[in-house]
């Protein structure tokens, strides 16, 4: 589904990917993890398609397509969904206006038969189930004023009406209490599935308690120095990334 | 020198009043009607001061001194069907329908029906049989003689124009839609409409200003509305101008509040080619509240001016301004707001707010957001913004399969909408969202 080769990419002539190596199958969820600075978000953004990022080598398919070919939102269209650590505050736009609108434009970008408003609204209301949310945040503006708990939920809910073939949660889990955390790791495990994929890309272990991953990657200096199952996580946990960080060097 | 370039008459001026004498020939009888001296003292005032020019600093950005040259032609008679007419209206809104063609009323068009009790609509010559009322608006349009030049012009010119009245603890159920239709054709004209609503003690009631255009064509729109609460009364009173490409307007709203009273001000700008409103309010006692909401959307050349005077000398008084606006291509905006706290005026509470977004190299926008505070128990803030659509909110959208030019008109509607979320009218507002995505879209 996912292949990255030896991707390099810079921003402003600083290179923070050194040649990053990932295949991801349809279903698999996999875990990056690494230490501030190690180039976690740049990967999701990168993936996301932001401008700011300069690929200077290497290549991504998605699906058999050239994902550094495509625009964002056409990334979005085919698939790609990407959770943000910082999610925008978009005043003067309702929530539920911009679910709406978002499910009828990427419906129609992917040839999908148009929902009745009727229909939208159930659909909707369905998936906020499944992010435990409160209806009284759909009346409110995008983020505005949201908590760091209600605006990662809402984007579960985005993720959960979009219908991704791969959801990449940059960093959702810092901040939240356990609470919010059980959430969103349970918004993701209803939405696995034989065909979606996830890359979870965080900081901390706890949430890979609650969401298993089949394959968990250590990223240092811009390059995954590490690859194995989920038990990594819990020896990075115990040992620190010091430990890696030594282990590479030497 | 001095003397000969005072004495120097303003051409503009000469010529509208040869036009004067010429309309006062055809008067017959009506010569000596006491609305007829006032005419002639708003002309004799307009002789005196001639119009802006460009080295006035109230008219810096504004070159209103052109407008005033051309030689307009009068408006000519126009008949539109009724479906245009209906199609002014606001849908699932009951209103007071008053419809006027190139300035002059339309009854086959309009739909008043029958009015509730302690509200009268009528034109001015249906007022003249009323002395105490006539009185009342002869007053009025007195008392603003001298201090506005385009207000003189309307004062001078003005054949009717449009009077409400509210008696005293009348609440008025439907909005009174005044619906001003331009259909542009032949030579330049000028239209001279003029409104006064008369709200007496508790009184209630919303007005609805709208200016159209039919098609494509120059004219200048001067219109006058004047306001008058008294104790505790409440007007919410909508502007949504929509004039053709090419046609102007310079609009007055002067406002009066008695003691206690409400005056709301919901302003669109979105059509017109050199758009400047005037809006005062001058207060007469202490408790009063003052609310001036606007939006603006500027493409190509337009040119979108708002001004408004409050001038607090008395305790106790509230006002509240936010005017945000969008100014794209060659467009041009300006937003001058002077708000003065006088002495006497303690436990005052003033705001103010501009905000524009610029979005293209050549759109310019002169913001001046004026609070003079000479009191010291007060609560006042005010700022003005001009900036461009964040980058990382067009990604974000983007990001949820909005392509570019969507993310871009979401963010910009989602910037005006802020203001029309305090129009208490439902449809007015929806109206108004619509009008502004169309436009976006373009």
């Amino acid at each position: 589904m996912l292949s990255i080769k030896n991707l390099q990419v810079s921003v402003e002539d600083k290179e923070i990917l050194k040649g990053i190596n990932l295949e991801v199958k349809p279903g698999e969820v996999h875990a990056i993890m690494g230490p501030n600075g190690s180039g976690k978000s740049t990967l999701s953004h990168v993936l996301a398609g932001r401008d700011d990022y300069e690929v200077t080598g290497g290549s991504i398919n998605f699906d058999g397509k050239d994902l550094l070919e495509m625009e964002v939102d056409e990334r979005a269209v085919a698939g790609i969904f990407l959770a943000f650590q910082y999610p925008v505050e978009i005043p003067g736009v309702s929530n539920m206006n911009f679910l709406k609108s978002m499910i009828s434009s990427i419906r129609e970008a992917r040839g999908e038969e148009e929902l009745s408003p009727i229909d939208t609204v159930k659909f909707i209301k369905e998936k906020i189930k499944l992010v435990e949310m409160d209806n009284k945040l759909l009346k409110r503006s995008l983020n505005e004023g949201f908590s760091g708990g209600e605006k990662k939920r809402n984007e579960m809910l985005q993720m959960a009406v979009l219908e991704p073939k791969l959801g990449i949660l940059d960093e959702t889990d810092s901040g939240l209490d356990i609470d919010a955390l059980k959430i969103v790791a349970n918004a993701v495990n209803k939405l696995r599935n034989e065909n979606r994929s996830f890359i979870i890309v965080t900081h901390y272990q706890r949430l890979l308690e609650y969401i298993v991953p089949d394959y968990v990657h250590v990223l240092h200096d811009g390059k995954i120095v590490k690859s194995g199952d989920k038990n990594l996580a819990l020896e990075l946990e115990e040992k620190g990334y010091d430990w890696l960080k030594q282990e590479v060097v030497a | 020198m001095a003397i000969a370039i005072e004495n120097k008459i303003d051409p503009a001026v000469e010529r509208y009043r040869q036009l004067f004498d010429i309309n006062e020939q055809q008067l017959n009888g009506q010569k000596a009607h006491p609305f007829h001296q006032v005419r002639k003292a708003a002309m004799a005032n307009l002789e005196q001061t001639g119009f802006p020019q460009r080295k006035d600093e109230d008219y810096k950005y504004t070159r209103v001194d052109k407008i005033a040259k051309v030689k307009y032609a009068d408006a000519p008679k126009a008949s539109v069907s009724q479906e245009v007419a209906d199609g002014l209206a606001f849908e699932e809104l009951d209103t007071y329908h008053l419809v006027f063609v190139n300035g002059r009323y339309q009854h086959q068009l309009s739909n008043i029906g029958e009015t509730q009790k302690g509200l009268v609509i009528g034109d001015y010559k249906s007022v003249y049989a009323h002395k105490e009322a006539a009185s009342f608006l002869e007053q009025v349009i007195k008392s603003d003689l001298g201090k506005n030049a385009f207000v003189d012009l309307n004062s001078a010119f003005a054949k009717n124009g449009l009077f409400v009245y509210v008696a005293k603890n009348t609440t008025v159920e439907k909005p009174i839609h005044i619906s001003h239709l331009t259909v542009a054709e032949g030579e330049e004209f000028i239209v001279h409409p003029q409104l006064a609503v008369f709200a007496e003690q508790s009184a209630e009631v919303s007005i609805i200003e709208t200016f159209n255009a039919l098609q494509e064509g120059a004219y200048f729109n001067n219109p006058v509305s004047r306001f008058v609460l008294k104790a505790n009364a409440n007007v919410k009173h909508y502007k949504l101008q929509n004039e053709s490409s090419s046609g102007n307007q310079i609009n007055n709203t002067i406002v009066s509040q008695d003691r206690d009273s409400v005056y709301s001000s919901y302003v669109a700008d979105l059509g017109g080619k050199v758009v400047r409103n005037n809006l005062s309010s001058h207060l007469q006692d202490s408790g009063t509240n003052t609310n001036m909401y606007g939006v603006y959307l500027g493409k190509g050349s337009q040119h979108i001016d708002n001004q408004s005077f409050l001038d607090h000398a008395f305790p106790h008084c509230e006002s509240n301004q936010l005017y945000k606006g969008i100014l794209d291509e060659q467009s041009r905006g300006v937003f001058n707001g002077k708000v003065t706290v006088q002495p006497d005026a303690q436990k005052t509470n003033a705001y103010q707010q501009n905000s524009s977004l610029v979005l293209s190299d050549t759109a310019v926008m002169d913001s001046k957001p004026q609070l003079e505070i000479f009191a010291d128990d007060v609560k006042c803030s005010h700022g003005a913004t001009i900036g461009q659509l964040d980058e990382d909110s067009i990604y974000y959208l983007r990001t949820r399969g909005m392509n570019r030019d969507q993310a871009k008109a979401t963010l910009q509607f989602a910037f005006l909408a802020e203001v029309l979320t305090h129009f208490p009218l439902e449809s007015v507002r929806a109206k108004i969202a619509e009008m502004i995505e169309k436009k976006l879209k373009k």
